[in-house]
């Protein structure tokens, strides 16, 4: 087995290799260094489930099993207050012919509501399960006669519940709803009726995928908080120092109790760090966040951290 | 089979895990992550009232302290004392929780609330506490005994704990300056060794100003300095006590001794011998008397300087034909150079933290005062100007002092800066001063 190697092959291959090899080396730079973006995550949804998502009011609960009632009467749902200016469309007479593009609107955004509808049955159940735990507890024998009558007469069960409704449908300026409050032509009209009072809107449904809003009140968070903290001086060496918190907020955006720190600090500069951070939470607050996306902002952690030293 | 098994076996097992890792997603409430990263620093807006007065004779202690304190934590360039006209409550009883929201509506972060009170032995008793407005915590507190006429320092000591509490350092409040006080004509100009407290006040001479005194160092852990002078001979190397005033020489060599700096341990001085036109570096321990020489080259090696676990020196050598900084073992031998920017460098000193050299760098017509890392890199130029020279670190190693000479007729005079080259600040002295040289804290 004799294999003759060209020489003049083999030291083209080498010098190739080398010149090559050399090339990749030298001419290859550092990686451009992007500073991480809070990513907004995306999702491919179907028609369908997009519909799912939008469905609902903005400042409604996020699971409501039972229709939008306003008013006891037939049942008589309709969509919801907020996209109610264009209510007005199927006014219109049949003579005027532009308005009915809107129309055809509207019947795309009623499509979510059917199911209200269609949950009416699953309530009706519930007066008859009410009369069970009697059965299971003895005590307080007044009570149970009073929860026997009204089992019967759901409609008195719903006459039963306007103070809580009361409590609720407190007055309070949204802005969201200024298009509803402007339009008087019809007080009435928003009336939804049904056999149960309930005034609180779903959301959406639960099952379905809630889009991921941190991106939009968390920059907003992140605006109001900043303006409160004093970063302690940490001289010019790079100690990339972190603070995390656990944090609630109510509804008006005051925290609901002190924020809870996530692990302690190694060092005292990092000590003084998370104090640091601490004191802008709490000085900074309420926070003017968004009200739809309350049940994201309920709870969080905000994380101080050091990018550029 | 086995094979199958295994298989089967490990598609279960991933099942399984992706089971269980989904459920956490699911089910694991952990809360959203909101990255704040943009915070700047600025300074920490903190209430000073004035101390109360335990009896009606310490009222004017008590502003004292207060306004010494003030002046220090506004001095550092990282607090931001809010001025006492603004205060909603003037007073403030130390003994009980103030009433937080009269300082918030200030916008304070911090308060300090404290007591001066003379006792029946004549002592003074100093009470302090700082409290975190914005949680209402007491973020620490002390009393303190002394003499009334140390009144100034129980404020540096109390300055130091905020400082300390508030940003995570060490204070440097509570230490003192020795410099040379220069006074007279520039062709006449009387060169006294002066010691002052950090803040300018309390300036005591401790030569008469008959010889010249040069580089004056603080030992950095006895009230001990070392310094040069020329007396009737040759310029010779001192030692000299501050709380005894004993002086005597360093050793006893043929030539020139000159640019002398303790150890860490503040038993050794090191310096330069002349010897013909070279120079070099020596150790002496100062209860043996024994030297040990530590370079041997043709050339001018000075300025040494160790770093602060006494393991390694820096110094300035001209031996690649410039000045420039070389570090080498304590022990001496290999030598390397550091310093490889444009000009020379000289006068490098390590910092108490080890983390940094500071230099006085020399180039295009200009003096610069910097620092760079122990092993050259990382070069920051703090100040730059005419004439600036002398560099020397503050005990927490945060803030240079230097001395800086505007040219012309008149004299040098002291500054202070971060070492981030923020905060540049004049330290008042009574006529010109240079080389500065910051002790170690006091207590």
């Amino acid at each position: 087995m004799k294999i003759k190697v060209d020489k003049t092959l083999a030291a083209s291959i080498a010098l190739h290799a080398l010149v090559l090899g050399y090339g990749l080396v030298s001419f290859s730079t550092k990686a451009f260094e992007m500073t991480p973006e809070d990513s907004v995550p995306v999702d491919v949804i179907s028609p369908d489930q997009l519909a799912k998502v939008m469905a609902g009011t903005k400042t409604g609960k996020k699971e409501n099993p039972k229709p939008l009632v306003d008013k006891v009467a037939e049942a008589k749902p309709i969509e919801d207050a907020i996209g109610k200016v264009t209510e007005k469309a199927p006014v219109v007479t049949d003579t005027a012919p532009p308005p009915e593009p809107k129309v055809e609107e509207k019947q795309v955004e009623k499509k979510p509501d059917p199911p209200k509808v269609a949950e009416k049955p699953k309530e009706e159940p519930r007066p008859e399960k009410k009369p069970d735990p009697p059965k299971v507890d003895p005590i307080a024998e007044a009570i149970k006669k009073e929860e026997k009558k009204p089992p019967p007469k759901p409609v008195a069960q719903a006459a039963a519940k306007p103070p809580e409704q009361k409590k609720i449908v407190e007055r309070h300026f949204d802005q969201s709803k200024i298009a509803a409050l402007l339009d008087k032509r019809d007080p009435t009209r928003s009336a939804v009726t049904g056999d149960t009072l309930n005034s609180n809107a779903a959301l959406g449904l639960a099952n379905g995928k809630a889009a991921d809003n941190s991106a939009t009140w968390g920059s907003m968070f992140k605006q109001q908080v900043e303006r409160c903290w004093k970063k302690p001086y940490g001289g010019i060496e790079s100690q990339k120092p972190e603070a995390a918190f656990a944090i609630r907020l109510k509804r008006d955006g005051t925290l609901e109790g002190m924020p809870v720190p996530e692990g302690t600090p190694a060092t005292p500069y990092l000590r003084v760090y998370q104090e640091s951070a601490l004191r802008a939470i709490i000085e900074c607050q309420p926070y003017k966040l968004p009200a739809a996306f309350f049940e994201e902002w309920k709870y969080f952690a905000p994380v101080f951290t050091e990018q550029k030293t | 089979m086995p094979f199958r098994l295994s298989r089967r076996q490990i598609i279960t097992g991933m099942a399984s895990v992706g089971l269980l890792t989904s459920g956490q997603r699911a089910f694991g409430q952990a809360p959203k992550r909101i990255i704040v990263p943009e915070g700047e620093f600025t300074p920490l807006p903190i209430a000073i009232p004035n101390f109360t007065a335990g009896t009606p004779a310490d009222a004017e202690v008590g502003a004292g302290v207060t306004q010494v304190i003030t002046n220090n934590l506004k001095r550092s360039g990282l607090f931001a004392p809010i001025d006492q006209a603004a205060y909603i409550e003037k007073t403030i009883n130390i003994d009980a929780a103030p009433n937080f929201l009269n300082w918030k509506s200030i916008n304070a972060q911090a308060l300090v609330t404290g007591r001066m009170t003379r006792q029946g032995d004549g002592r003074l008793k100093a009470e302090f506490r700082l409290w975190d407005v914005n949680t209402g915590q007491q973020l620490t507190g002390q009393q303190y005994f002394t003499s009334p006429e140390y009144w100034r320092r129980i404020a540096h000591i109390i300055s130091d704990q905020i400082y300390e509490r508030l940003t995570g350092e060490k204070g440097y409040f509570d230490s003192r300056v020795v410099f040379v006080d220069e006074t007279g004509a520039k062709e006449r100009r009387v060169k006294r060794l002066a010691l002052m407290d950090q803040d300018g006040a309390n300036v005591r001479y401790l030569t008469k100003g008959a010889d010249l005194v040069l580089t004056p160092r603080f030992s950095p852990s006895t009230q001990e300095i070392t310094y040069m002078e020329f007396g009737q001979g040759d310029p010779r190397v001192y030692l000299f006590n501050i709380e005894t005033g004993q002086r005597e020489i360093v050793g006893n060599f043929p030539g020139m001794s000159f640019s002398p700096r303790f150890s860490p341990d503040g038993q050794r001085v090191i310096m330069s011998l002349q010897q013909g036109g070279n120079s070099n570096l020596f150790v002496m321990d100062l209860r043996s008397k024994t030297t040990t020489r530590l370079t041997d080259t043709p050339a001018i090696d000075t300025s040494p300087s160790y770093a602060p676990d006494g393991t390694r020196i820096c110094f300035e050598s001209d031996r690649g034909g410039k000045p420039q900084i070389y570090v080498m073992g304590a022990t001496g031998g290999g030598a390397q150079r550091i310093s490889f920017g444009e000009g020379s460098y000289s006068t490098p000193v390590w910092s108490p933290r080890g983390d940094y050299i500071a230099f006085t760098k020399q180039g295009g017509g200009q003096f610069a005062i910097g620092i760079m890392k122990p092993d050259g890199t990382g070069e920051r130029i703090l100040t730059s100007g005419y004439h600036n020279e002398g560099p020397t670190f503050a005990p927490n190693g945060r803030v240079l002092m230097f001395f800086r000479e505007p040219g012309g007729n008149s004299g040098p005079s002291l500054f202070t800066v971060d070492i981030s080259g923020r905060n540049e600040l004049r330290v008042p002295t009574p006529g010109f001063a240079s080389d500065p040289a910051w002790s170690p804290l006091l207590s």
